[in-house]
This record gives C-alpha cells, structure tokens and sequence, in this order.
C-alpha cells in the first residue's frame, strides 16, 4: 500500500515536470498541444475505488492548473475522465474479467487493448479539456480539429512511455 | 430516511463527480475572466519560484540574440541623441520642459513567465505596483505591440498577450490610414487579423500595421505588423492577416507604457459612451 503510493507519487511528479518543462512548450501550428501526465489516471490499479480516483485526479489536475495558471480547466477535465474510467474499463474487459490487484498495462492485457484503453481515455480527456479552455461554440469545428491532433499525439507519446516500462 | 440513506449509498460516486466537477467549472469561470484574474494571480506567486528559475535559464541561453538588439538600440539612440544636440545648437533653445508636454512614462522589465501554445494567453513580467506598473498599461517589446497589464502586485505584473482571443487593439494601415481592430484567432502565434477594412480601401501586400492611439492605452504609432494577405469576409469587409513583428515565442525584455491623460481622457469621454 505505502508502496504503490510512494510509487505512483513518483510517476505523478515525473509526468508533470516533463508536462511542464518539455510537452507545454511544444507547438506545431498551433493545433498539437499534448498532454501526456494524463498517464497517471490511465496507470491506477483498476479495483481503485471510484470515490478515490475522483479524488486523485482532482488534485492532479489542481496541481497542472497551478503550474499552467488555468484554474480549473485542467481539473475538470481530469475528474471528468475519472468519472468515466471504471466505465471504460468495464466495457472493454478481458473475457475471463480483471485479476485481483491488476493495473491496466501493456504488458499484461497487449498493445490493442491498450490503444483503445488510453484512446478512448485520452480522447474524452482532451475533449473536454479544449472546450473547457475555449469555452465557446463558434469555430466548433476548428477546437475539435485541435481535439483530435493533440489526442494522437498524446497517444504516440504514452505508448512510447509505456514501451519504455516494459522494456525495463 | 432509510430511502435517502439508500439513495445517497446508491449514488455516491455520481454526487462525488458532480461536487468535484462543479467546484472545477466554478474555478475555471471564476478565473478565467478577463478583469477578473486574482485568482490565478495567487496561484502564479505559489509556483513563481520553480518558473524564475526556468526564466532565468532562458535568459542566459538567448544573450547572444538579445546582445545583437541592444546594441542596435544602441545606435538609434545616440543617433538620436546627436540629432537633438544639433537642433538645439541651430535653434538657440537652452532650456525645454520635458515633464510638461510628457504623455507616456515607459519601464523597462523582464518576460519571467509567457505561453503562447493556449487560446488565451498570459505572460508575467518582474516589475510591479512598487516600480509604477498598473493595470491598463501598455507592453511592447523591442519588434512591436505585445499585451495589456491586467493585474498587478507589489513586484509582478500579469498581461494579456495579443495571442488572446480575449485581446482587441484599434490599428491603422499606416500608407491609407484606414483603421480596424486587431484580433487573433488561436491559431498560429506569428499572425493576426485586421478586421473590419472596407472593401473598397486598396490594400498592398507588405503595408505596415500601426497603433492608432484611439483607446488611450497603446501609444500612437507602435508597430503591430506588416500585412501578408487578405480576403473578403463576410458583410462589407476585408479581413487582413498580418504577420506580427513581435515574435512570442523569444519575447524577452518588454518596456511598459503608462499614458500619464488616460484618466483625463476616459474621464472627459465617459458621458458620450
């Protein structure tokens, strides 16, 4: 218990330097803006209690905010993504369902779960995140073209993240 | 009660998720707002020392570029200063009021904080209240416009770039004198839009854009940028992209104008608004 804590702190403050040394200062045309410390939320173990990791991603996102000085948008994309999660999860499960103690990952369920595991994660997240940041619905569809290029990006990045991890 | 007991057991995450989420929203209305950024004020001084030191590394990796630019400050300035010397001499002024007919007092301050890759865009600059900076004043960099003060405390100042959707400047062609408000779309942080040309102004690729003045915060004549193309839009209008001058992502040492009448000003056009 104290372990994985210890741990998950670990990865959290990891992600969020990399968030906001390297990933906020990217910028293709003005429409690729990744947002790769999302991956914490995707990592929690899946029994996590629901109340729990509303809790967790209220925080990790408070704490984006702070450093990017947006309050609450970040936060309320985080949390939302949370809400939906053990949906997600139980959509997609395996057919014999989840081991006691699993966490998602590549490395047990396989890169085509996963993709569509931290696809579907991601893209809700950055969903909501960029409309919550624009917060209007005139050039709709320029905000949902930035939607989807920021969400492949993303992935492309977590999934290397996660390679990395299991090559360990 | 037993019922509500029930319901509450029942429904718990959803009511966690909705309280979560409505404090979220609250804080994104709440400190998003335009006048209304105190909020985000206070959060900015409790992550200021992680992002002076990423300032300060930024600074030192952009000297050369920033030494090529003061040196050729340089050369205007004593260029102008000699020019002054030689009026006086031919005119035999020995004595002028400089305060008197003084209408912008400028400070100069370091970029510690900027973003350029969200729809609205803030920066933070190391002078505040203490030095004379204030809200509704002018920031312009070496190259051209680059914000508005809109929050200040004792040693920080936080501006609203250009590259805001939120930001609105009255500018002129400089070759017609037709003028329109400059707006940025959220896209790309090297151009902007000229709004609101009639359509039948003749307009040349490469004119440049300038501060009209009209809003008694810009100074009158600041470079905003030199047009690239544009096209009909809507109504009655043009619609010109312009190619900033100002480049967001180096910006580095601005100078912040004050206009010494803008009260005088707003206060004398208030009845006829």
């Amino acid at each position: 218990m104290i372990n994985s804590i210890i741990r998950y702190t670990v990865i959290f403050v990891i992600l969020l330097f990399l968030q906001v040394l390297l990933f906020n200062n990217i910028q293709f045309s003005g429409f690729i803006n990744p947002y790769v410390y999302v991956m914490l939320i995707l990592l929690l173990p899946v029994e996590i209690p629901a109340w729990l990791l509303l809790i967790i991603c209220f925080f990790s996102g408070l704490t984006v905010d702070l450093f990017n000085g947006t309050p609450g948008i970040h936060t309320t994309a985080t949390v939302f993504s949370g809400f939906i999660r053990p949906y997600i999860l139980r959509l997609i499960s395996p057919r014999d369902g989840y081991e006691a103690g699993a966490v998602p990952s590549m490395v047990i369920y396989g890169f085509r779960w996963f993709l569509v595991y931290s696809g579907v994660m991601i893209l809700a997240h950055h969903f909501v995140l960029f409309y919550m940041e624009v917060f209007r619905f005139t050039e709709f569809f320029a905000t949902l073209l930035r939607v989807i290029l920021s969400t492949i990006f993303s992935i492309v990045f977590i999934l290397l993240a996660e390679y990395y991890r299991r090559g360990r | 009660m037993r019922n509500l007991l029930n319901f509450l057991a029942r429904y718990n995450n959803l009511i966690i998720f909705l309280l979560l989420e409505g404090f979220a929203i609250y804080l994104a209305v709440q400190g998003n707002d335009y006048h209304n950024i105190r909020l985000a004020k206070g959060m900015r001084l409790m992550t200021l020392g992680v992002e002076k030191n990423i300032a300060k590394t930024r600074t030192y990796l952009n000297l050369y570029s920033v030494n090529s630019k003061v040196a050729q400050e340089n050369i205007d300035l004593r260029n102008r200063i000699e020019k002054m010397n030689r009026s006086a001499d031919h005119l035999f002024i020995s004595y002028t009021d400089s305060a008197n007919n003084q209408q912008y007092t400028y400070t100069s301050a370091e970029v510690i904080n900027n973003s350029t890759n969200r729809q609205k865009n803030f920066f933070t600059i190391n002078k505040g209240k203490k030095q004379g900076i204030d809200v509704d004043m002018a920031v312009i960099s070496p190259d051209g416009v680059a914000g508005i003060i809109v929050s200040s405390s004792e040693n920080f100042s936080v501006g609203m770039s250009l590259l805001n959707i939120d930001f609105h400047l009255s500018a002129r062609i400089k070759s017609n004198g037709y003028f329109g408000s400059v707006t940025w779309d959220g896209r790309d942080y090297r151009f902007a839009y000229l709004n609101e040309i009639p359509l039948h102004v003749l307009i040349n690729k490469g004119d440049t854009v300038l501060t009209t003045g009209y809003s008694s915060i810009f100074p009158k004549g600041v470079l905003v940028g030199i047009i690239d193309s544009y096209e009909k839009a809507g109504g009655d209008f043009y619609r010109v992209k312009i190619l900033l001058t100002t480049d967001f992502r180096k910006i580095n040492y601005v100078s912040v104008a004050g206009n010494l009448r803008r009260l005088e000003q707003s206060e004398l056009e208030k009845p006829y608004k």
